[in-house]
């Protein structure tokens, strides 16, 4: 007779499913998910893509400006955000930093910038200077930094710290050794993580405007409220050739840096 | 010829790969039912190619291979499924899927089996697993069978593969460099297991090997292949060192063989 | 000179070009939305006196009106990541380049058209189609989600040990089988640790569907700043940061023991 088949840890595999089985069911019935509805509503949706169909492409020319301001926007933002990154990952990387308090804090402070959408502190900036592309460019600032310090941190703590040492062991200071010992081993990552940045903040900066940060989101914003689906069809799509395009050449310079 | 199952026949068999390197050329062979056979050859001289194209891994260029007296088909499809179901093959780097059961392991080698439907499903029928267990029972590590195969040795995990080979029931058994990948006391027993199991169940046994001393001392009747062709077939108690210099197109060397003496 | 010394000389002159490329452009855009230094100076100010406002935080609120729109936010990413989920996993499994050629071109081109939407600009089209609300909310998440997983899945399944499927289809079983008995056992570990990474996002994206009505906590938060109610505001500040840094913190630490076992 074969050997018989050890007792899987019940509690463990029936606690997992069942969990995932309750939330599951209790998350459907919370947010009121029903296939009836969606397939009632179908015809809704035909009438909604009717509507959205022809694109008013003569409409195009009015977005040049509003898209030029969101890749403003996204240029602010990752390079403000690119920068004052560098010294926020530095100090969060255990083998880097300056002591455990500051580690300590460093790593809870860029925690908790990750936990907030950039949305949100769109929201928050716009609140506190004022509708517009400013706004948007600090919230993307924001964005950014908690974006390029996590990761950039993450690879700053994976370097081989033979020369930092050595930068040490001849005198150098601390600032010393970040600047010559550990930043070129991790510059070609920052790079990629800052173009990575770019990327997410070209697309994030195109809504933006829905809560009025400035670029094309607050056109979007006007004409959704209108019901002018025939524009706002334009408008996504434009935005999506625009975030492809966008994509390929970062992904293309993160390639050749790798 | 007997009822047995388990020949094998090449007839005119080419197999030439796509970077023009030849596999295999003009080779006519016939290996009969319950055969234990080693093939030697200096790596590339088309071992693995002579292995893989009697389960259909390997597609000729012209000419046949029969198992049992049926063309091996060549094109993937029910009927070479149905074929390679009653061909168990055993690798050089065992191929298991490590993060499954031993007996998960060995059942693979019942997917052609059952309906496919219960395979899908993880519903073995009680006689499926009956069989995987007495597989593993054969090469001696019955007492492994809930073991994750990750947290098994190089030697049982090859055991494990044999398993799987066995649970087809197979006619024939391919080993491609079985123990390539073991240390010397482990490949003696695997070789044993091999020759046992051969005898044991009668099973057609292919052996792919490079070291020169096992051909000898485990096989029956040893192939000598050198550029695909074949340039050896006979017994392995009338082998000689010439026999082999002439397979390898060199003097063989320490590396050659598993123990040193043996040179 | 030899080309050995020319070597690094091109390479700095290179980074000096990206250098100046990047510092004129940034220039440019600080202009062309008017950011200038003047403004610069004031931003501080402006933030720290509405930061001020925002203290005491009115808690009563953020039981009561706070909580369940994060609760809500939640239950729409678990919905929006376990229907990316369902749909992603086939999609994988076929838009690897190793085992189907032809179709994971096709699949990856479609992946990459769903990767490309931001969610928020799906909700504009759910809404109007399933009506203002939650459920349109997880939807737009679950679409979204599915290119991304898609194609991270994809990239599991193609770092795989091919030994496997090659063990089974000796064996005489079918591709499908192969699937099942070799690659999935191998991928799912690492494919469930991307779906718990993507619920961690998706939190953070259904929390700003609410902008445009697709329930969530994020309609919370425009109306309180709209009707400068900061210290509501604050609230749901608060809160969505304990509760999203509680979430990491488990997920996170799941999917260290899924990818160790």
């Amino acid at each position: 007779m074969p050997p018989v088949k050890p007792a899987r840890n019940w509690w463990l595999w029936g606690g997992a499913i069942g969990f995932l089985v309750a939330m599951t069911w209790w998350s459907a019935v919370g947010i009121g998910f029903s296939m009836t509805e969606l397939a009632c509503n179908i015809t809704g949706g035909g009438r909604l893509l009717q509507e959205s169909w022809p694109p008013d492409f003569g409409f195009l020319p009015r977005l040049v400006d509003p898209f030029m301001e969101t890749i403003y926007i996204a240029i602010i933002g990752t390079v403000v955000g690119g920068i004052l990154a560098i010294p926020i990952a530095v100090l969060a990387a255990r083998n880097l930093t300056l002591g455990p308090l500051v580690w300590f804090a460093d790593r809870n402070f860029m925690n908790v910038l990750r936990t907030l959408p950039d949305l949100f502190w769109a929201m928050l900036f716009a609140t506190a200077v004022g509708f517009g592309p400013v706004a948007g460019a600090l919230a993307l600032s924001v964005f950014t930094i908690a974006v390029v310090s996590k990761l950039w941190s993450e690879s700053l703590e994976a370097i081989d710290m033979g020369l930092p040492e050595a930068v040490r062991s001849v005198g150098g200071t601390w600032l010393q050794m970040v600047q010559f010992g550990a930043i070129p081993q991790g510059l070609q990552h920052y790079v990629s993580y800052v173009l990575y940045a770019f990327e997410l903040n070209v697309r994030a900066s195109m809504v933006l405007g829905l809560v009025g940060a400035g670029g094309i989101g607050m056109i979007l914003e006007t004409q959704r409220a209108n019901f002018e689906y025939e524009r706002v069809t334009v408008i996504i799509l434009s935005v999506l050739v625009a975030v492809l395009v966008i994509e390929q050449i970062s992904e293309s310079i993160r390639k050749k840096l790798t | 010829m007997s009822d047995k199952k388990g020949s094998i026949r090449f007839s005119d068999a080419n197999i030439v790969y796509p970077n023009g390197a030849v596999g295999m050329k003009d080779l006519n062979l016939e290996i009969r039912p319950g055969e234990f056979v080693v093939v030697v050859g200096s790596s590339g001289a088309g071992k693995s190619t002579l292995l893989r194209a009697v389960n259909g891994l390997n597609r000729l260029t012209s000419g046949t291979v029969e198992v049992d007296g049926v063309p091996v088909p060549q094109k993937d499809g029910r009927e070479l499924r149905e074929l390679r179901a009653g061909v168990g093959m055993i690798f050089q780097d065992f191929r298991l899927v490590k993060r499954l059961s031993v007996m998960s392991n060995v059942l693979i080698g019942r997917l052609a089996h059952v309906p496919g439907w219960r395979a899908m499903l993880n519903l073995w029928p009680a006689h499926d697993r009956d069989v995987a267990h007495k597989a593993l029972e054969r090469v001696g590590i019955g007492e492994k069978t809930w073991v994750k195969a990750s947290q098994l040795s190089g030697g049982q995990q090859q055991r494990v593969g044999i398993a799987r080979a066995l649970a087809q029931e197979p006619a024939i058994i391919l080993a491609d460099e079985p123990v390539a990948s073991l240390d010397p006391v482990t490949t003696h027993q695997i070789m044993r297991d091999l020759v046992r199991i051969n005898r044991d169940l009668g099973i057609t046994t292919l052996v792919n090997l490079h070291f020169l001393d096992l051909a000898r001392q485990y096989g029956q009747r040893i192939i000598g292949l050198r550029f695909g062709e074949l340039v050896y077939d006979g017994s392995a108690e009338t082998v000689t060192d010439e026999d082999f210099r002439n397979i390898y197109g060199r003097d063989f060397t320490e590396d050659d063989v598993l123990d040193e003496d043996a040179v | 000179m030899s080309p050995v010394a020319l070597q690094p000389q091109r390479r700095i002159g290179w980074a000096t070009w990206a250098t100046f490329i990047i510092a004129a452009l940034f220039a440019w855009s600080l202009i062309a939305i008017e950011f200038s230094p003047g403004r610069m100076i004031e931003v501080p100010g402006q933030v720290a006196r509405v930061l001020s406002f925002f203290w005491p935080a009115d808690m009563a609120y953020g039981w009561d009106a706070v909580l369940p729109a994060i609760v809500e936010s939640i239950q729409i990413a678990w919905v929006g990541t376990i229907i990316a989920a369902i749909l992603s996993l086939p999609l994988a499994l076929f838009g690897a380049r190793t085992l189907f050629p032809r179709i994971a071109r096709f699949v990856k081109l479609i992946s990459a058209t769903a990767r490309a939407f931001p969610e928020i600009l799906l909700a504009i089209y759910f809404v109007p189609i399933v009506g203002l609300g939650a459920f349109a909310g997880a939807l737009a998440i679950g679409i979204s989600s599915v290119g991304m997983l898609t194609k991270l899945g994809a990239e599991v399944v193609e770092s795989i040990d091919f030994g496997p499927v090659e063990a089974v289809e000796a064996s005489g079983g079918s591709r499908i089988l192969a699937l099942r008995y070799a690659v999935v056992p191998q991928v799912l570990p690492e494919i469930v640790a991307h779906w718990l990474f993507r619920f961690e996002l998706n939190i953070r994206a259904s929390a700003v569907l609410g902008v445009v009505g697709a329930g969530g906590v994020g309609g919370v938060l425009l109306n309180t700043l709209r009707y400068r109610h900061f210290e509501k505001a604050a609230a749901v500040l608060i809160l969505t940061i304990i509760v999203v840094l509680i979430i990491d913190m488990v997920s996170g630490e799941i999917r260290r023991r899924i990818i160790r076992s």
